[in-house]
């Protein structure tokens, strides 16, 4: 249960990411275990590459000046699959030839199978999706795909988790809902989150500091 | 409302009325495409199919055979050394296309989100218009214990200092036939692949699923066995079927890089069919029943493989396992893709040293002597040869085109795609061995007395043309926004009026795509003209193909690489018109960014 750290943190440290020469953001924050650091700005300022940057995806267009630190450790170079840290996009984008279980399964750590699905189960009933273990993605209601798809992050013992634009594809009612399970479920895990959103009502329930990215300079 | 309009103007009528005949001939022709193109395909398979179906038992009236009974299928069985080629077409087209698919995965799981796949890819895509019988040559080259990898490691590693007598190529295991086939089909299927991993909306899921596997640990080979493949496989799987279909039954790589004794079934099928002894023609048939059963076993066996790795892999895609040595593999599969395309450029490299080559001594890596006078004596005697390629090739890729756009059109204005039916139909020609059906055609076109050679060769390229060039445009056809064409028909453009000049240009770099794919499939047609043409008929590739064995290695390097230039000059022109388009189109841009800026500064 490595995720109930007191000291779980992420530090971006003088970050600058630059396109061609021309700075596009500059960033130095760091965010304590629990807490939420959202990112507003509109398209085009650069939410999705710093996303890029703190998973080690950051296309070859962009270059990146400054460093990050996960828990006291600098993975500012290390590779995005042995960084740790969990992403939840839009979309549930849950794996279409693995069941709801299945796709659980596949982000935990290797383990007794038994003991898995014990984990799988008691998860699932937590957010009220109870003997949906079988069922297929694809079945399952925008809300409950998106209920899966936080089990599955969060079930991969993540060291911190960033969220991108993680509720505008669920209408109100069951925006609110959910925000308000997946901040309590973070909250619970003691872990650092990066929201990026443009929806000032994520910003509010968030419950953290706002950063507003403005719109880069246009070039002629 | 429109009568009225016409009545009163009178000088409108008869150009109202031409145009009115126009668009209901065109209207007529586009319903009746659809059907044209299934008939063109499906009557010749069928059609030849039965003709080699009566004559296997017995049925052969030009022989006064007019007694059903199984003495083929005797015959067949008493052959010496029967068991060898069935066993040789069945292992090297099960063991050539499951090296093809594993190759395929490697490659895309470990360069996946890389560059090099691109690279990988455009280093790849010439070889799939290089023809079988030039890639065989090439092969035969490179592997003969005189060729150039004996020679890179003589005498410094072997000690050779003259060819030694190995196995390679026409070994009795096929190992030759299996490297020919394995390189010329890896490419159709990575590309195949690549092609159909490439539509936007499935683009985008495989990425941003991949990204959610590496974000959960996984390192990125396992990601991509265990995200990706599972959600690809269902596409590679026809094409998969269609290399197998293809291996089992091919008559050139065999023939160029096999054993004689026994050869494959289907290169024994058609010297029986080619005997002075018209009686084998009852054995031929036969054979051609067994090739079928061949082929569809092998096709079966790729089936059950299949169920059977799904079986063992289910459960270990959601174990949680991470790595299988990731890291190791990652190295092994980079010194192999080097290795792969070491081989394949050593091959064509080797191939060009061999066309100017004078006098060249065994372990030496380079000819001491450099001529023209093979490429000078080749050109004076395949100009005819050249100018049937070209005009089969133009026949059959124009009549491919036209049946294909029409069809597409019908299927856009009736907003409905072909029937499950129809698509399979398309197919068939690429799926049913050629070696079963195209002897039965022969002989069709024998009993209807048709003496058209030329006709009958075009129209038996069409069958193999007609798959590939509608496979090619229809993905863009079925991708042009039809709302240009609602916009048109509601300025008052005819349906034949949008068609050609709205739709075709805007699809004029599929449809050259399409026709030079089209043409180069036409140009590497062996088989077909071979037997259609009874002969008579020399393409480059069939004058390529009986030189490969028997002439001088030099003579056959030429016919291979003018093989190879015919369609590498049908591509270079596309693209050079492609790039111009480009250019033109970057021309306009900054004309229109220059504009706006002065605009600003005037300002």
């Amino acid at each position: 249960m490595s995720s109930v750290f007191e000291n779980n943190s992420l530090q971006i440290k003088n970050l600058t990411i630059m396109r061609q020469q021309t700075p596009l953001l500059s960033l130095n924050e760091t965010i304590k275990g629990g807490d939420v650091l959202t990112i507003m700005g509109p398209s085009g300022s650069g939410k999705s590459t710093l996303l890029n940057w703190l998973t080690g995806m950051l296309p070859k267009e962009f270059q990146a000046d400054g460093q990050l630190y996960l828990n006291d450790a600098n993975i500012t170079k290390v590779a995005s699959y042995q960084r740790n840290i969990g992403l939840l996009f839009q979309d549930a984008l849950l794996f279409s030839h693995l069941s709801v279980a299945g796709n659980i399964a596949f982000a935990m750590p290797k383990g007794d199978s038994k003991t898995r699905a014990i984990k799988i189960s008691q998860a699932l009933s937590d957010v009220g999706l109870a003997g949906l273990e079988n069922r297929q993605p694809e079945s399952l209601s925008g809300g409950q795909q998106a209920r899966v798809a936080l089990l599955r992050v969060l079930l991969s013992q993540p060291k911190a988790i960033l969220l991108d634009e993680p509720f505008s594809k669920l209408d109100s009612q069951l925006r609110q809902e959910t925000r308000q399970l997946v901040f309590e479920q973070i909250r619970q895990h003691q872990l650092p989150v990066i929201m990026v959103t443009h929806d000032e009502s994520d910003a509010i329930a968030a419950n953290g500091k706002v950063l507003h990215l403005k719109t880069p300079q246009q070039d002629i | 409302m429109s009568h009225k309009l016409t009545s009163n103007s009178l000088n409108n009528r008869p150009l109202k009325d031409e145009t009115k005949l126009l668009d209901t001939l065109f209207s007529t022709v586009v319903k009746f495409s659809p059907k044209l193109l299934i008939a063109i395909l499906i009557l010749p398979v069928l059609g030849g199919l039965l003709g080699v179906l009566l004559p296997a038992f017995g049925w052969l009236p030009a022989l006064d055979r007019t007694q059903f009974g199984l003495q083929g299928f005797q015959q067949l069985v008493q052959t010496p050394g029967i068991a060898q080629m069935i066993g040789l077409s069945f292992f090297s087209s099960i063991v050539s296309g499951l090296l093809a698919f594993v190759i395929t995965l490697l490659l895309l799981a470990n360069y996946f989100d890389s560059p090099w796949l691109a690279r990988i890819q455009r280093l790849l895509g010439p070889i799939l218009v290089i023809p079988h019988a030039a890639a065989a040559i090439a092969i035969a080259f490179l592997i003969t214990p005189s060729g150039m990898i004996a020679r890179l490691l003589s005498p410094w590693l072997t000690g050779w200092q003259s060819p030694t007598d190995w196995l390679l190529p026409h070994d009795p295991y096929g190992i030759s036939i299996i490297l020919g086939l394995t390189l010329k089909e890896l490419p159709f299927l990575l590309l195949m692949t690549l092609g159909a991993i490439a539509q936007p909306e499935l683009n985008i899921k495989l990425q941003a699923q991949y990204r959610v596997a590496l974000s959960l640990g996984y390192y990125p080979i396992t990601a991509f066995f265990k995200a990706v493949l599972p959600n690809i496989y269902p596409l590679m799987r026809l094409p998969m079927l269609a290399i197998l279909a293809y291996a089992s039954a091919s008559v050139e790589m065999p023939l160029i890089l096999g054993p004689n004794t026994p050869p494959t079934l289907a290169v024994a099928i058609m010297n029986w069919f080619h005997d002075v002894d018209l009686s084998l023609r009852i054995k031929a048939s036969s054979g051609a029943i067994l090739q079928l059963f061949i082929t569809l076993s092998v096709l079966f066996t790729w089936w059950l493989l299949e169920k059977l790795t799904q079986a063992i892999s289910s459960k270990s895609l959601s174990n949680g396992q991470r790595t299988y040595g990731d890291l190791f593999w990652s190295k092994i599969i980079n010194i192999f893709t080097l290795l792969l395309i070491g081989f394949i450029a050593l091959a064509l490299i080797g191939m060009v040293f061999w066309s100017f080559a004078g006098y060249w001594q065994f372990p030496l890596a380079l000819p001491e002597q450099w001529v023209i006078m093979h490429w000078q004596s080749a050109l004076l005697q395949v100009q005819t040869p050249i100018l049937n390629s070209l005009s089969i090739g133009l026949v059959a890729t124009s009549i491919a085109l036209i049946l294909t756009l029409l069809t597409l059109e019908f299927e856009k204005q009736n907003g409905a795609q072909l029937s499950r039916f129809s698509s399979v139909i398309i197919y068939l020609p690429l799926m049913i061995p050629s070696i079963a059906f195209l002897f039965g055609l022969v002989w069709l076109q024998e009993a209807v007395h048709s003496k058209a050679t030329f006709i009958n060769v075009a129209l038996a390229h069409l069958l193999f043309v007609l798959p590939y060039v509608f496979l090619s445009l229809a993905t863009s056809y079925r991708l042009l926004d039809s709302r240009y064409a609602q916009v048109a028909a509601s300025l008052g453009a005819s349906p034949i009026k949008i068609f050609l000049q709205l739709s075709l240009p805007q699809l004029l770099m599929p449809i050259m795509m399409a026709s030079a794919l089209g043409l180069a499939i036409s140009f590497s047609q062996y088989l077909p003209t071979l037997l259609v043409g009874g002969g008579r008929l020399n393409t480059v590739t069939t004058e390529a193909v009986s030189l490969a064995n028997g002439a001088s290695r030099r003579t056959s390097a030429v016919y291979a690489l003018i093989q190879m230039l015919l369609p590498a000059i049908a591509f270079s022109l596309i693209w050079l018109i492609s790039m111009r388009k480009k250019r033109q189109k970057a021309q306009v841009k900054l004309n229109n960014k220059t504009a706006s800026y002065i605009t600003k500064v005037n300002r």
